[in-house]
């Protein structure tokens, strides 16, 4: 994006104004469905002064206007990496892993046969956390574990995160937000600060190298059950996310569900999908009678 | 013991065959991968046309703005004048998503002689990423003899007015005074870009 004057020189870019706050929200809510209210002015106030000035604009307008009518959505693309947070840690959104085994699960099961297999999918992986959460649920937490086998598959782009997962070494930030139980049976120490979880969990959850793009990488999955794709299509641009959307309702089982980040929508990727509202989380699921 | 279905091969004729598959599902995969072949824009459009399943219908829209080009654009340009809501809709998703190549088609269908083309492309601007928006905009507000079309207009403006829009914005107010909605939405935009 090119306006005003050169990037570089840094003029005081006057304040951001209530209407300008009002403005930005609303288009940028639009845009990717993250939600922003005055109690977060501090943060996007910051980010706006941060990005005006970067590009070189005179100020908040002339900055909202270059935005708006960009037509290769480079700066709208940096709005959303520094308007959004990226880290992982176990048990993150825990709300929709406790929608997974107070709901979701068993209307999975129903219409399976005892002994049968449930699949899971968690991508991206990251570095572990998110399918290793799950395995933990699973094994604490749903009382029918034993009835079904579960098998739990975890894709990531990045090689080397993928290699971290199956390392399984993790910083005390990381897991914080277990319960102490659960770390004291799942972990190990590992040196002074950190945690290796166990060898069982590693050997429990299937990695691989997906790109969520790639329609060939995609066609591998079939037949999944639950899908955990979140925190990840916010950073992707509108056709990409409706593609990667479109893409991941031919991975899901009819009747299998999609669990996204808290600020990601899916009624603004795709029209596939029917909105499950459960006591613990807001889910999406693959109509049962759609075309198989 | 099942009947063995078709296997296709997943080059273009055989993608091209699994479009017209009595399996949704195969419609649907063969309509993902021919994103991957320029050639088969054609073919993908021209689907859009029998397609009854909204789920393929998706995935058609989806590939037909990955590929882009002319003849897609052409296409899209085609279904804004359908009857079915989810054809003129799904088009005008396309379109947005293809802002060079529908620039220049936009002061034309902004000339159509069916203004219900003209208010479907007000709306395609109002998602349109690019430059001329205002300008184009500002055209309809100044010209178009349809209240209906400078209404919708007006609302798209009332998003993203600039300063520029505001003598177009005061020359709507004038030509439909009697009018008092296009007073009220014109009121609305004006005061949403504040003063300059």
């Amino acid at each position: 994006m090119t306006v005003g004057t050169k990037p570089g020189i840094q003029a005081a870019v006057p304040p951001i104004s209530d209407a300008d706050f009002q403005k930005f929200a609303e288009f940028f809510y639009r845009k990717t469905g993250i939600h922003f209210d005055d109690g977060k002015r501090y943060f996007v106030d910051k980010r706006l002064v941060e990005r005006i000035q970067a590009t070189g604009a005179e100020n908040f307008r002339a900055w909202f206007v270059a935005l708006r009518f960009e037509t290769d959505g480079a700066e709208l693309q940096h709005l959303v990496n520094v308007m959004t947070v990226n880290e992982t840690y176990f048990f993150r959104e825990a709300y929709q892993f406790d929608c997974m085994v107070n709901n979701l699960l068993a209307e999975v099961v129903a219409r399976k046969q005892p002994g049968s297999r449930v699949r899971i999918w968690s991508i991206p992986s990251s570095t572990g956390e998110e399918p290793y959460s799950i395995a933990i649920y699973l094994l604490e937490r749903w009382p029918d574990i034993d009835r079904y086998d579960v098998e739990i598959l975890s894709s990531d782009i990045d090689t080397a995160v993928l290699q971290s997962a199956q390392r399984g070494i993790y910083s005390k930030r990381s897991v914080a937000q277990l319960p102490h139980a659960y770390l004291k049976k799942y972990f190990t120490p590992h040196g002074a600060d950190e945690f290796r979880i166990s060898r069982d969990l590693v050997s429990a959850v299937e990695f691989s190298r997906v790109n969520l793009s790639d329609p060939a990488d995609m066609r591998r999955f079939r037949d999944v059950d639950i899908i955990f794709c979140r925190n990840l299509l916010i950073y992707f641009d509108d056709l990409s996310r409706r593609v990667a959307a479109e893409a991941m309702y031919d991975t899901l089982a009819p009747g299998g569900f999609i669990c996204l980040g808290h600020s990601e929508s899916m009624s603004r990727m795709s029209s596939l999908y029917t909105v499950r509202r459960f006591p613990d989380a807001m889910v999406y699921q693959r109509p049962l009678e759609a075309g198989a | 013991m099942a009947l063995k279905k078709v296997e296709y091969p997943r080059d273009l004729p055989g993608l091209l065959a699994q479009l017209a598959d009595a399996d949704a599902g195969v419609r649907r995969w063969a309509a993902r991968d021919l994103a991957q072949h320029p050639k088969a824009a054609t073919a993908l459009c021209a689907r859009l046309g029998v397609e009854s399943d909204a789920s393929v219908r998706a995935v058609l829209f989806s590939s037909a703005t990955q590929l882009g080009g002319a003849s897609v654009v052409n296409a899209m340009v085609q279904l804004l004048r359908s009857e079915d809501p989810g054809l003129r809709n799904g088009a005008i998703e396309v379109l947005a998503g293809l802002p060079d190549a529908v620039a220049p088609h936009i002061e034309r269908l902004l000339h159509d002689a069916d203004s219900d083309v003209r208010i479907f492309t007000v709306n395609l601007l109002g998602d349109l990423q690019h430059p001329n928006v205002p300008r184009w905009l500002a055209h309809v507000l100044m010209h178009d003899p349809v209240v209906n079309v400078v209404g919708a207009a007006l609302e798209v403006l009332a998003e993203v007015g600039v300063a520029e829009s505001l003598p177009a914005l005061h020359a709507a107010k004038a030509r439909f005074a009697d009018d008092g909605y296009i007073g009220f939405s014109a009121d609305l935009a004006i005061a949403r870009i504040g003063s300059p």
